[in-house]
Formats: C-alpha cells, structure tokens, sequence
C-alpha cells in the first residue's frame, strides 16, 4: 500500500475523524448539534450557524447517483492506470452530497438516479477512501 | 456608473511559442493606447489580468514592470487581479472605482498568456488542481473537464437536451470561430459529425467540446463616459453590472447548473441599464463548456428552461442566427487562454459595439450583454453594453 502514488486528501485537524471514521469502515456524517445540520464537507466551525457543537453520525452507506461523468482521459499519469474513471456525485439519505468515485461496475451501465452502496478501499495505512458501488 | 471602453488591441489566439509574454504585452498595450488616441502618459493606473499557471509573470506584473517597460511616466499605481477568468471583469471593476473617484483619467487592462511552452503534463496538472478541493475531489481524479461532465449529464438530464443538440452549440461557436481572424480555429469550421466523432474525455463531454490551451493577450483602456464622448469615437459604454457567486466546489452548489446566477445577474445588469433581455442585441457568454451557452440564455429569461439546446441546434445563436449569441466563439471555439478569455469576450463586444466585427458583424449592434465566469463557474459576472451612454 506504501507505494501509492495518487494524491492522498489533505486531511485538517477537524475532518480527521471522518477518515478515522472510513478507516475503521465507518461512513461518517458531520452534524451539527445547535442546528441539525448535516454538512459535507466537514468544517471546523458549522457552516449555517458557525457553532463549534458539532458531532457525527454514521451513515447507512446507501446513497443515489445524482451525476455522473466516465472520463477516458485527460488525468495526470498518475490516474492513467484507473482508466476510464466513473466520477459521480451520490446523495446519502443522511441529507448531504458527496464527490466520489463508481468503481465494481461496468462504466456504460451508470446512470442518474441509481442505487449505489458505499465500499472503503484502504489505499495507504493512514487513509481509507470512500467510493460506492451499484447495489446487487 | 460610468465606464467605457475607448481603445482596444489583441494578439490572435494561436499556439505561438516564438512569442514571448512580454513581446506581446507590449503589443497590445500600445495597440490599445494608440487605438483610444491617447498619449501614453495619459494612461494613470494599470490593472493586469492575474496570468494563469504563469508565477514569473505574475509576479513581474504584481511587482510593477508594466508601466516601467512601457515608460507610463503618468501611471500613479498597478494592480494585479485574479479571479480566474473573472479577473478581467474584477479590472474593469476596479478601474471603474479609480475613474468614479478621478484617481485616474484613462486606465490600461492589459493581458497575456503563453502556454505551449509549459509542459503538458505541467498544464494537465494546474487544470487538474486549479479549482478543485485538494481533500474531497482531487483524490478521485476529478479533473475540470470531468467536474463540466458531471454538470452538463444533469442538465441534459434535468433539461431533455439531446447529445446531438449539445453537438450543435460547438458547430456554431466553431463557426463564429471559423470568420473570426482572432480565433485559432480561423477557417476551421466543423460539422457535427466531427464533433460527435471525436474523444470521448469525460461523458457526455466529446474533445472538440473541450478546451484547446493557446497562447495570446489583449489590451483595453477604459475610461468615463464623458472622457469617452469628448474622444469622439465609437466606444463601448458600461450601462449595467450584477453578479452572483456560485460556490468553489461543484458539487455542493444549490445552483447546479447557474440558472438562479446567471438570472439574478443579468436581472440586476438590465435593471441597472434600464433595459430588457429582449432589448439585447447580442448575447456573449463565456462558461468554456457548451451547456453554459444553453443555461445562460434559459437563466436570462431569453428563452424557456428546456428550450435552449433546441434553440442552438436550429442554428438561430449561430452566424446568420436570429439569436446571436457567443461570436466571440467561447474557449471552445477560440482557444483557450487560461484569464485571457474574458478579455477576449469584452474586445470581441467592443468590436461588435464598434460595427468592426467583419464577416460576425452583428447587424444594427446597440445592446451586448456580457457574461463571465472564473473557476468552475464560481460566479457569473453579467455586464450591459451599450454603443452610446445612457
Ligand atoms: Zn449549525
């Protein structure tokens, strides 16, 4: 796993909890505890109402395509291997909208509006990444 | 608000790496002077457009050597502006907020852009991190024609546009293009055969309906509108400005495809003008990607949500179009030049203002509305022109 060459997110102090969270195979969702807001991407500060009484829910890992793009090039080399790349934007019922990727699937077949369920691939020792997968 | 644009010059759009930045510069700051029939001490601000993916001349131009090389002995200050391809807009903002407060008679808003002699794989990664979140996008290989894949799949989706309509708005920008001696594609227009039968880069998304990175500058200088009117020459008058942000990351925008920006924009532009969208003669829109070119025109109010593809694939926004929209060719139909694209939308309304737009003139051209967007489309910058002040 030590040679992975792709770029790793840069993690803040306050998301690291969300990739403890996919480490552990866990989906976090970050809430905020004054307002009830459920905010992607993870802030330091809420960003509805700036309260710091923020917590975190586990998602179910069940989500819909909302978009979708396969690109078959254009990436930095190091993407190149990965192609072609099925990005989508999945909503989770939990209420928020996440950038991630289609993988386990044939890349014709994705559409708007599919069942997709969310798979974690460790690909380092520190970062577990969250993409998601048509639902069987 | 009184600006107006009283003397233009432009480098055409090409992959020249003869060229340097500064060769070019030059050029078209001169050209511009000359063209406004000023003298060069006239000129008392410079504001540059932010060179993109450039840091040496960034800085060169951050750092003041644009009124040093040129020898502007009555410049009081420089600016440099990046906002993307809204940094030209940012310019005009500010050179407004010098001329209003008689900080500055005449300002020059230069630009400049070489990009072949930046490694591919150096340009793929700027477009690549350019506007993307390095924690929640950039680990999945989203790249800026991958983020545009994934808004134009839900505008078809959400708008009922066909492949073969979306086709259709890159055969009319190509052939604005194809008149345009300005544009790199000059004498290269194409059928929808050729786009539809080119790369697939990122779906629904066909090569031709990409960007080409080119080289190329261009130069304005502005002023008020009563300077303007004493200089006795055709200009291009500011009557009306609104913009509206969007958000840096496409995915977590409410406004996924700019409807609400591009209507409240262009909303607060023509009441500014006192002015309707009917009343515009020409549409210029400047979003790269062609689903822009539809959603600008639905957000406008020009037409019904749903209807623009349509609109585009009769060819009414093409040459000889009822509808006109876009001869400047958007940076799919001209090249793109990284921040020099929105300069090259306001010298191409400047020509069109000016009835010296050649084989694209715009018949019986008074109105132009104007609209620029930096990043992802972070924000849509819609502006009124008019050929005479209010
Ligand atoms: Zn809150």
């Amino acid at each position: 796993m030590s040679d992975y060459k792709k770029p790793l997110p840069q993690v803040e102090p306050y998301t690291q909890a969300f990739w403890d969270g996919t480490k552990n195979g866990k989906l976090l969702v970050q809430t905020c505890s004054d307002c009830n807001a459920r905010i992607f991407f993870p802030r330091k500060q809420c960003p509805e109402c700036w309260s710091t009484n923020l917590g975190w829910m586990e998602a179910s890992g069940k989500a819909t395509v909302y978009s979708y793009s396969v690109t078959y090039e254009g990436v930095e080399a190091v993407f190149k291997d990965d192609l072609p790349i099925v990005l989508a934007w999945v909503d989770l019922p939990e209420g928020i909208r996440m950038q991630t990727n289609i993988v386990e699937c044939d890349s014709d077949s994705v559409h708007i509006g599919q069942d997709v369920e969310v798979v974690f691939k460790a690909v380092t020792d520190d970062i577990t990444l969250p993409y998601f997968r048509p639902v069987a | 608000m009184s600006l107006a644009i009283v003397g233009i010059a432009e480098v055409p759009t090409k992959r020249d790496p003869e060229r340097t930045r500064w060769d070019m510069l030059t050029e078209v700051c001169i050209g511009a002077i000359r063209d406004a029939g000023i003298g060069k001490d006239d000129i008392e601000a410079v504001i540059s457009v932010n060179p993109m993916a450039q840091p040496q001349m960034a800085l060169d131009m951050a750092l003041g050597r644009v009124p040093e090389v040129l020898g502007l002995k009555g410049c009081k200050d420089i600016c440099v502006l990046n906002a993307g391809g809204t940094s030209t807009t940012n310019c005009l903002r500010l050179a407004k907020y010098f001329i209003e407060n008689k900080q500055a008679k005449f300002v020059l808003v230069p630009h400049t852009t070489v990009q072949s002699d930046i490694p591919t794989e150096d340009l793929i990664n700027f477009f690549a991190t350019a506007p993307l979140d390095m924690q929640w996008e950039y680990p999945y290989g989203v790249t800026f024609n991958g983020a545009m894949g994934l808004i134009t799949n839900r505008y078809m989706h959400d708008t009922g546009a066909t492949a073969e309509q979306m086709a259709s708005v890159t055969v009319s920008l190509r052939a604005w293009g194809a008149l345009d001696p300005n544009s790199i594609f000059h004498g290269k227009p194409v059928t929808l055969e050729d786009v539809l039968g080119s790369r697939m880069i990122s779906t629904p998304l066909h090569a031709k309906e990409c960007n080409f990175l080119a080289d190329g500058a261009g130069a304005m200088v502005v002023t008020s509108h009563e300077v303007a009117q004493e200089l006795g020459k055709p200009a291009a008058y500011e009557l009306g400005h609104g913009v509206r942000f969007t958000g840096a990351t496409p995915v977590l925008r409410d406004d996924p495809y700019f409807h609400r920006a591009y209507r409240e924009s262009s909303q607060d532009a023509l009441a500014e003008a006192d002015l309707g969208i009917d009343d515009m003669d020409l549409r210029q829109i400047y979003g790269a990607y062609p689903f822009t070119q539809c959603s600008a025109l639905e957000g406008y109010g020009a037409c019904a949500v749903g209807e623009a593809a349509g609109i585009w694939a009769d060819g009414r926004c093409g040459p000889g179009g009822d509808l006109p929209c876009t001869t400047m060719g958007d940076a799919t139909g001209r090249g793109h030049t990284g921040s020099g694209v929105s300069m090259a939308f306001y010298l191409d309304t400047v020509r069109q203002l000016r009835g010296e737009a050649g084989e694209r003139q715009v018949k019986n051209c008074h109105h132009a509305i104007v609209t620029t967007s930096g990043g992802s489309v972070m924000n849509a910058a819609t502006t009124v022109f008019g050929s005479e002040p209010r």
